[in-house]
């Protein structure tokens, strides 16, 4: 590794320790003055997701979702749009898995149902991910603000849906008819019968089946991106699209279509969160899954490979807000202000840029010191 | 006479990236003075102004404004100190009034309003001051471009500017508009703003500068009176042609032509025929350069040909085939490799490792695949090859190319470029602010190839010396037209050359005839 490349690295992991140092040191000084006893609270936040099988379990659970979402918005990132409706995607594949399921009933056995309606979920999420795309490659409409207006109108359809054509007006809540077994994806280890032993300790977890699901979308997306030559057009898009186009890429083409392969992803993640944990559709309102994707895909630095560590560390916080606020005398609110001062920190690429450039400047200073001591010499000579 | 209004001292400017933009530069500049600041592409001319203006912080050194040291923190702290600045590419809101533009950031305001009227008059004011023909009502997408130049200057002035920034300000003018405009600098001058006028245009410089900075790759090459100075002693300055490249050729054979352009015109988006009606053939085996002051048609001569850009009639065959409305992809498969003008836009991508740069025009072919993957040994093993061959300086082909130096990111653009088994290679300025190892490494390769391998190239440069030395027939370009033809590039004088360059002379179709 060259000087550069050595400081820039070693700035990177220097950054994202100091962003959480300050963090946490920020969440302290305010706990001590809000909190009665603001070391047992900072512990929950730091240790309690640690402190049961449950609950680390919780925290596998959630980074589910935001692997899989994180993944496909890793797609929209990579090739520089910002097409934001996996959001919409999440909730309305969730919907449909729901309707076809409910529609379909015991008719099919399990291993044919769970992959027709995985198809079903992708189509969602690929058409859906088409018209933001669309609009931008034909009319040069905003990508960003088509998408978001899109989640929006996705979100009343998939409520309508809901309400019109699979409602369960059995039950006192607003749901859906409930899945029908062959389409419910079980917990892992949920077969385990033994009180004692290491696969108790594994069906303790309580994870959902969703897991092997998103580890084979990790797979398979890193492989996409490191290894296929889409992958390879798609990174050299998004890095330098006149590039592109100058050594005969087309820009455009290779753009639209990772925006409709993002789309399908998140259609995978709505119906594997909805396969996985529920038996009705609920949902009256978008989930925010596809931004923490977002938020995700910008932590991993759009790297499928790291996708897994941010949604990790995304689910950890957020399962340690969860502690917090049911065992400590601190509001919700506060954890999650928190939260956003860490991923800020995080996220932001110019922290400490500063001593980064210092560190650089020096570098070169010194070999040009170096150039000039030689040049002396040869002149010397 | 010695008032000094501005002094900048010792200034160093490293990039992020290690690159070392300016190294221990000195200013000074007097009142009552035009000062020329001169130097090739990239020797630094931009970034010291950007210091001066404060979009850049120096490194080291100091900055003197009327004998007063200077932090610059930004733009706006600069105009307050009294520093304007002229872009090259204007700065002006197109929809709004000429009066409008130039008050933005000190707006008139009667009663809490914006006091249109106040705005006319001051800007009339200050126009008519400095002998400028420009009416404040008008709105400005209406101007010429000569006219928006002049609201750019209004708005400095009316801010109070002492020290005028002028960057390349001829480049977009007609001759008319230019003597307009050095006019009106001697106005200014003669009224006590100090201008500093960045050009490559000699000429100019001598014409119209008291005295002048020259930069050469980042470094101060020292400050002369003009009247010293002469064209010739000022460019060698500049160029540092003190090491004349020769380059041993023997005549070309000449084979059939590879590509054929015919009355090819391109329309810019003013309607400006930027490309004028162009004839001439380029054979297998030699290699054909084109000379022209930069801005008279060859960038987008390039475009058109390596099919970035189209074009509104004639033809332009490749191989016997056209390529109009072919995509990049397709004239590329049809032989044409593209060495681009600029080579962090449109030669790498930054943030892509060596590899992928270099294999970026072909990984997509079949025979890099391996099934659905990529044939990672094989990629590797190329890759490997090519560092080697092309000596690029590397600690591993992973390694992000801005990393590199100017250098050895021209050598993994021409590695890919020379390997792509093209029998047309397009090149433009492919020796642009790079070392000279490189630089002649690159021109050697460029005339082996046509001897040896038949390759019909088109070298575009603004470096003389380069055309001249590594072309066989020489072209020179001139408002979008060939303005003359030589059959022996190494045979032209640079005086000679420099007369058609500039429009002093001009041949005639007659004299042309069996040179296209």
């Amino acid at each position: 590794m060259s000087k550069t490349q050595k400081i820039e690295t070693t700035m990177e992991i220097v950054r994202t320790l100091v962003g959480l140092v300050i963090a946490y040191a920020v969440a302290l000084i305010i706990l001590f003055a809000i909190s009665d006893d603001p070391v047992f609270i900072v512990r929950q936040f730091i240790l309690g997701p640690f402190s049961s099988p449950r609950r680390i379990g919780s925290v596998i659970n959630l980074a589910i979702p935001f692997t899989i979402c994180g993944l496909s918005m890793c797609f929209m990132y990579a090739v520089n749009r910002f097409n934001l409706v996996p959001e919409g995607i999440f909730m309305l594949s969730a919907c449909m898995v729901t309707f076809v399921s409910v529609k379909l009933g015991n008719a099919l056995p399990a291993p044919v149902m769970l992959p027709l309606l995985f198809l079903v979920a992708a189509l969602t999420g690929i058409v859906m991910a088409f018209i933001p795309a669309i609009m931008e490659r034909k009319f040069n409409a905003n990508v960003v603000v088509v998408s978001l207006m899109l989640n929006s109108i996705i979100g009343f359809l998939a409520t309508w849906i809901m309400r019109y054509h699979m409602k369960d007006n059995t039950i006192s809540f607003i749901g859906s008819l409930e899945l029908p077994e062959n389409a419910q994806m079980p917990r892992l280890f949920s077969g385990v019968q033994e009180k004692e032993g290491f696969l108790a300790v594994l069906k303790s977890f309580r994870v959902q089946s969703g897991l092997i699901i998103a580890i084979f979308c990790v797979i398979i997306v890193a492989i996409v991106f490191y290894k296929t030559s889409f992958g390879w057009k798609m990174r050299l898009v998004g890095e330098n699209p006149q590039f592109a186009g100058a050594v005969g890429l087309s820009a455009v083409g290779i753009s639209f279509a990772a925006q409709l392969i993002g789309g399908g992803v998140a259609g995978i993640a709505g119906a594997t969160e909805m396969l996985g944990n529920y038996t009705r559709f609920q949902w009256t309102a978008t989930t925010q899954h596809g931004f923490d994707g977002l938020l995700v895909a910008v932590l991993a630095k759009k790297n499928p490979a790291l996708v897994p560590i941010g949604a990790l560390f995304l689910a950890y916080i957020r399962i340690g807000a969860d502690v917090v606020n049911t065992s400590g005398d601190i509001p919700k609110e506060f954890i999650t202000v928190i939260q956003g001062i860490i991923i800020l920190l995080i996220a932001a690429e110019s922290f400490m840029s500063g001593t980064k450039h210092k560190l650089i400047f020096k570098a070169a200073e010194k070999e040009e010191a170096e150039r000039k001591q030689k040049q002396q010499a040869n002149t010397a000579a | 006479m010695a008032d000094e209004v501005l002094r900048m001292q010792n200034i160093t400017k490293i990039y992020s990236n290690g690159f070392i933009a300016n190294r221990d530069v000195n200013l000074v500049v007097q009142r009552n003075e035009i000062h020329g600041l001169v130097g090739e592409n990239g020797a630094g001319k931009t970034t010291l102004m950007k210091m001066l203006f404060g979009m850049e912080v120096p490194n080291e050194g100091k900055i003197f404004i009327d004998g007063k040291e200077e932090k610059i923190a930004n733009p706006l702290d600069a105009i307050h100190k009294g520093v304007g600045m002229v872009h090259q590419h204007f700065m002006l809101l197109p929809s709004l009034s000429v009066a409008e533009n130039v008050t933005l950031g000190i707006e008139p305001v009667k009663n809490g309003l914006y006091d249109f009227e106040r705005a006319v008059a001051d800007t009339q004011a200050i126009a008519d001051k400095y002998n400028f023909k420009i009416d404040a009502r008008a709105k400005v997408a209406d101007l010429s471009v000569g006219q928006m130049q002049k609201v750019e200057i209004l708005k400095a002035l009316i801010k109070g500017a002492k020290i005028l920034i002028m960057d390349e300000p001829t480049a977009v003018l007609t001759p008319q508009e230019t003597e307009e405009l050095f006019e009106q600098l001697f106005i200014l001058r003669d009224d006590g703003v100090s201008v500093i006028f960045i050009s490559h245009k000699l000429e100019e410089v001598m014409h119209i500068c008291g005295r002048v900075t020259v930069l050469r790759h980042g470094a101060c090459m020292g400050s002369y009176n003009t009247k010293d100075l002469t064209q010739a002693s000022l460019s060698k300055l500049m160029v540092g042609r003190d090491v004349v490249l020769k380059i041993e050729k023997e005549d070309p054979t000449l084979g059939t032509p590879v590509v054929s352009i015919r009355d090819l015109v391109k329309i810019n988006s003013f309607g400006k025929n930027v490309i004028d009606g162009l004839s001439f053939d380029i054979r297998a085996g030699e290699v054909v350069g084109i000379a022209g002051v930069e801005g008279n048609g060859q960038t987008e001569l390039a475009q058109v040909l390596s099919g970035l850009g189209s074009f509104a009639s004639g033809e332009a065959l490749l191989n016997g085939e056209s390529i109009k409305g072919k995509s990049v992809r397709e004239i590329r498969d049809l032989g044409m490799a593209y060495i681009a003008e600029d080579r962090m836009v449109e030669g790498v991508a930054g943030n892509m490792s060596i590899k992928m740069n270099i294999v970026a025009d072909r990984f997509a072919k079949k025979e890099f695949k391996k099934g659905l993957f990529m044939d990672a040994k094989k990629i590797d093993k190329l890759v490997d090859q090519y560092i080697k061959d092309f000596e690029i300086a590397c600690d591993s082909p992973d390694e992000p190319v801005r990393m590199l130096s100017g250098g050895n990111i021209q050598k993994v653009v021409v590695a890919r470029e020379f390997t792509s088994g093209a029998n047309f290679l397009l090149a433009c300025q492919p020796t642009r602010g790079i070392d000279v190892g490189t630089a002649e490494m690159i021109r050697k390769t460029i005339v082996r190839k046509a001897r040896e391998e038949n390759l019909a190239c088109l070298l575009i440069s603004a470096d003389l010396n380069e055309v001249l030395e590594c072309s066989d027939r020489l072209l020179v370009m001139r408002k979008g037209k060939i303005a003359a033809a030589f059959p022996k590039a190494n045979q032209v004088s640079e005086d000679v050359l420099g007369e058609y360059m500039l429009g002093v002379r001009e041949m005639t179709g007659a004299e042309m005839e069996g040179l296209l």
